[in-house]
């Protein structure tokens, strides 16, 4: 302890030391010169045998040093100091050095951020270790809790201290004191939420099982509700007045009872909730009973002490598929559920939530995360080739300081040191730039992500940068610093330890192209699948259409199943049908149209149609209800009778119109016109429709729908539930001011018509595509990279050949060798380095396309061309790397060249 | 050059380790306050050439034992009107030298007998 305080005190006084030993000696030689003389000697010879007596004054002062302070730590910042000035000299290398690494470091930083805060990072609350997800599963195909499943289970599983149902509604439209009506991100919850979760109220109190009870027939008030910690911020600026203020809520009035506390957002990575309301007062009776109809977003329970999840899975399947079992069967002709058998209940972590954004995001950020750490190892090797590169340029350098003291271990050290200052300098350089990169990356594909770095993400950037300092800083230093006679300065010798180096510099460029080829190769496949998605036939006009997304919150009983009066629905029918004159009215729309949904918005809607004349053919088909101009305004081909007009009305003869997937289907391909077919619509007068026209097929939600679906569309007016969707054609250029003039049309006609967001069906169309665009991007991005790395890689490699052969090719020429017999002695080498390349990259690059399968459309997964296509890509990236070495070894003059050793 | 400097490098630890230790301690608790040259005079003086001293050497080892606590040093002037730096043994020191002696003794008599016995 005393030594290890008498040594950090040395470190920091070494100045000091250092001149009290000198001092020490120079009177320890002066008193034995002293004697020397005294004994006869003369000054001169006194002082050389004093000198000798002595022993070596350096190597006694460095045992000296290396015990008065903390050696590592004192060589290390010695030789980062020394790194530092050999980096200031080399401004070249140092550049392409710091700005790979700072890119491969960052790269992978960012992309962990964004999945850390998308999937790893855990929730707020108490002991979220024992959080837990339930979702019924088949095979990994995910099923449906219903509401009296989830109740049964509640109520007689043993395995949770509790559990929760979520349903969320991500626009909920509240009034709140006389001030216009806005949207909140709420969820409907169960009583049990804040207590499974473990949170306790910043104010007031949270919801508890009582509040959760189903309602009371005409008892509608009573209705209470939690506000986030950001909200009381924005509307009550904290004010304790908050608790027990009235906010309207479609028909209701709810009282605010608490507020969560700050650091709480909800039960999801990527969710922020402002607005958590209990979920039974709020739900329809029928819904609540309801064995078919599930609107939950998730469940989720507590583990009680002590139990494991495979426990709990085990109890809570067994228990499910109990429930299951006694279930009435549906009536045969309906399509089947699963057997109870085939079903279980799995128990999932739930430390980060229901992981809504796992699922969707998992696997592509995945894939990013494996290219980015490629890049990464690509930069690293790539630092480290040229380190080595640059290492072998200084042999006299290093054999000089060996011949003077410096012992193995104190070499290598050194060279680690360099790599590992190249490596953390551009570790710091990464991790700030993924600082400033992570927001943007996040806000490209989430709303609302925290993407704030914490520990995990610290530790990562951390590992990262650890992994290339070891790469870039080990590997070169003990390459280097190999045993070797002290003759290595002589010139045999040291070509011989060069071509050691040269080996490993060549395996690390293998390594790198062969990476490139990997992500190359991928690359390739995404474009050819962006390529194929966008050269798909639609079926209809996406050019020049605006789309808005309608939420219409006019007041009245609304959602699913509600028994509406034919007076409401005929009040419904004239305001849309005024909206649709207005909109028409706006200068620059060419037509205008309403639909219960949109295209390529991900809603659906698919019922039963019953054949009048065959009753038990119930075949399922999907149903949209549009206005009369829809298929003009999308411009969907008619291929048969007619589209709808305004006459199509109320009060009109019930009509329809179908694909003609639909007519394959069902007709045969028969002409259908005429012929009727009855929607089996729950809660709805179930009249035959008559089929009075045929629309071109197209697709509808996806551009990977493999087989069209059957489709059946209906008039509005005749069937009038509340849109989602304002489709207008305009005309070209002007998209940018219909969205601004249909918005205030809408407002015109009714305050309760909201615009939720204003898009272009170009977009939402090409939208569907982004996952497979920003991977194709990346993977390009990347590629590219990581050519250009292992290019420079490869120039550095061969101008080091070039240097150490000159002689050699100054014999040549010598001895009468043609130009390009040297040219090809160099592009030999590199065209070597690509075979071996592709040797080792192209199993690899299989192996990827079968791991992007899930991403590929219109190519296959081996596809040869592409893989080919990155083979020549390769090929012409090491032409380009070798060709100045090369051209320059092929102009040195044999003359300079044998003088120069 | 280079081999020449290469022979510079031959190793310097030809004391045992550790008896170099116990050598300045011995010393200094026998003379009393000494400078370096002295400590390494009195002890080549000890060995009677039988030992191969650098003097050099003994600094590092003067300063382990300092940093121990085993001596103290200060400067003073020496007996020829040198500026030189004195150490003495501390109380540490004293007891430090007590336990290293036992042990080396009963090392070299354990050698001794090992040596000695017929195999």
């Amino acid at each position: 302890m005393r030594t290890l305080w008498a040594r950090i005190r040395g470190l920091f006084l070494g100045h000091r030391f250092d001149r009290r030993l000198d001092d020490e000696v120079q009177s320890h030689l002066e008193q034995l010169a002293d004697d020397y003389q005294r004994r006869g000697m003369t000054a001169e010879q006194a002082r050389l045998a004093a000198r000798r007596a002595f022993g070596g004054v350096e190597q006694m002062k460095e045992t000296y040093r290396d015990r008065r302070g903390i050696p590592l730590v004192e060589t290390l910042t010695q030789d980062a100091r020394y790194a530092l000035r050999a980096l200031g000299q080399h401004p070249g290398f140092t550049a392409v050095a710091l700005l790979s690494l700072a890119l491969g470091i960052g790269a992978t930083t960012a992309v962990f951020s964004v999945m850390n805060a998308a999937m790893l990072r855990p929730l707020v609350g108490r002991d979220v270790g024992d959080l837990v997800v339930l979702a019924p599963e088949r095979d990994n195909e995910r099923f449906l809790l219903f509401n009296p499943e989830f109740e049964a289970l509640r109520v007689r599983q043993r395995s949770l201290s509790n559990m929760f149902a979520v349903s969320e509604q991500p626009f909920l439209r509240v009034e709140f004191r006389q001030q216009p009506p806005s949207y909140v991100a709420a969820s409907l919850v169960s009583g049990t939420y804040f207590d499974v979760l473990g949170i306790a109220p910043a104010a007031g109190r949270l919801l508890a099982a009582a509040d959760d009870e189903a309602p009371n027939a005409g008892d509608a008030t009573a209705c209470v509700a939690v506000i986030s910690d950001a909200l009381w911020n924005r509307w009550f600026e904290r004010s304790r007045e908050a608790i027990g203020t009235l906010i309207r809520l479609r028909d209701r009035d709810c009282a605010i009872i608490g507020v969560a506390p700050a650091g709480f957002v909800g039960h999801q990575a990527g969710q922020v909730v402002d607005l958590w309301l209990p979920m039974r007062p709020l739900t329809e009776r029928r819904l609540l009973e309801s064995q078919t109809m599930a609107w939950y977003s998730g469940v989720m329970g507590r583990l009680n002490p002590g139990v494991t999840r495979a426990q709990a899975e085990t109890e809570l399947t067994a228990l499910y598929r109990h429930i299951q079992s006694l279930e009435p069967p549906l009536p045969p002709t309906m399509r089947q559920p699963p057997r109870p058998s085939e079903l279980s209940l799995r128990v999932r972590d739930g430390a980060a939530g229901l992981g809504g954004l796992r699922r969707q995001f998992g696997e592509p950020l995945t894939m990013v995360l494996a290219a980015v750490c490629l890049v990464l190892l690509i930069a690293s090797t790539n630092v480290a080739n040229l380190l080595l590169a640059r290492g072998a340029a200084r042999w006299p350098e290093l054999a000089t300081r060996m011949a003077l003291g410096a012992s193995r271990g104190r070499i290598t050290r050194q060279l680690a040191t360099e790599g590992s200052v190249i490596a953390v300098t551009g570790g710091v350089l990464g991790v700030t730039l993924a600082m400033l990169v992570t927001p943007l990356l996040a806000s490209v594909s989430f709303a609302s992500l925290d993407v704030s770095p914490d520990r995990r993400v610290l530790l990562a950037a951390c590992a990262a940068t650890l992994l290339t300092a070891l790469v870039v800083g080990l590997l070169p230093a003990l390459r280097l610093s190999a045993p070797r006679s002290p003759r290595s300065l002589t010139l045999n010798d040291r070509s011989r330890d060069a071509a050691g180096s040269q080996r490993v510099m060549r395996a690390l460029l293998l390594v790198q192209f062969a990476l490139s080829l990997l992500l190359v190769t991928a690359a390739g496949l995404l474009l050819r699948t962006s390529v194929g998605l966008s050269g798909i036939e639609l079926g209809f006009d996406s050019g020049h259409v605006v789309l808005l997304e309608i939420s219409d919150e006019t007041p009245g009983s609304s959602g699913f199943n509600a028994r509406e009066t034919p007076e409401t629905r005929a009040q419904r029918a004239a305001t849309y049908r005024l909206a649709e004159e207005r909109l028409s009215a706006i200068p620059g729309v060419q037509s205008a149209s309403l639909s219960w949904y949109g295209l390529f918005s991900m809603n659906d809607l698919s019922t039963p149609l019953i054949d009048p004349l065959r009753p038990e053919d119930r075949r399922e088909a999907h149903v949209n209800f549009v206005s009369a101009r829809y298929f003009e305004t999308v411009g969907m081909r008619v291929m048969r009778g007619r589209a709808f007009t305004q006459a199509d009305g109320f009060s009109a003869p019930k009509v329809a119109v179908v694909n003609e997937a639909l007519v394959r289907e069902r007709f045969g391909g028969r002409d259908p016109i005429g012929a009727q077919l009855t929607p089996d619509y729950p809660g709805e007068d179930d009249q035959p429709l008559t089929i009075v026209g045929v629309i071109g097929d197209a697709r509808y939600n996806s551009l990977r729908e493999t087989d069209t679906r059957s489709m059946m569309w209906m008039p509005l007016q005749q069937a009038t539930y509340r849109i989602d969707s304002v489709d207008l054609r305009v005309s070209p250029g002007a998209e940018a001011d219909v969205p601004r003039q249909a918005s205030a049309a809408l407002r015109s006609v009714s305050p309760y018509l909201m615009v939720r967001r204003t898009t272009t069906l170009a977009d939402q169309v090409r939208n569907t595509a982004s996952r497979e665009r920003l991977l194709f991007n990346l993977s390009a991005a990347f590629g590219a990279f990581a050519l250009v790395l292992a290019a420079i890689g490869l120039h550095g490699t061969l101008a080091y050949s070039l240097a150490r052969r000159r002689r050699e090719i100054g014999v040549r020429f010598a001895l009468g060798a043609q130009r390009s017999s040297v040219l090809n002695l160099f592009l030999r080498e590199a065209l070597a380095v690509a075979g071996g390349a592709a040797v080792i990259g192209i199993p690899l690059a299989l192996v990827a396309g079968s791991w992007l399968r899930a991403f590929l459309f219109g190519v296959a997964p081996q596809d040869a061309g592409t893989v080919g296509a990155a083979c020549a890509v390769l090929v012409l990236t090491v032409l380009v790397g070798a060709s100045v070495p090369a051209i320059r070894a092929s102009r040195v003059d044999p003359v300079t060249a044998l003088r120069s050793e | 050059m280079a081999h020449y400097l290469l022979l510079l490098m031959v190793h310097m630890d030809e004391v045992p380790y550790g008896a170099l230790d116990l050598m300045v301690l011995k010393t200094l608790d026998g003379l009393g306050p000494q400078h370096g040259y002295g400590i390494a005079r009195r002890i080549e003086q000890v060995a009677e050439g039988s030992l191969a001293l650098n003097q050099g050497t003994i600094y590092p080892a003067l300063l382990r034992l300092e940093q121990k606590g085993w001596i103290k040093s200060e400067w003073g002037m020496s007996e020829n009107n040198r500026r030189a730096r004195f150490y003495a043994i501390t109380k540490a020191g004293k007891k430090q030298l007590a336990v290293e002696a036992d042990l080396w003794s009963r090392t070299v008599a354990m050698m001794a007998r090992l040596l000695e016995e017929p195999s």
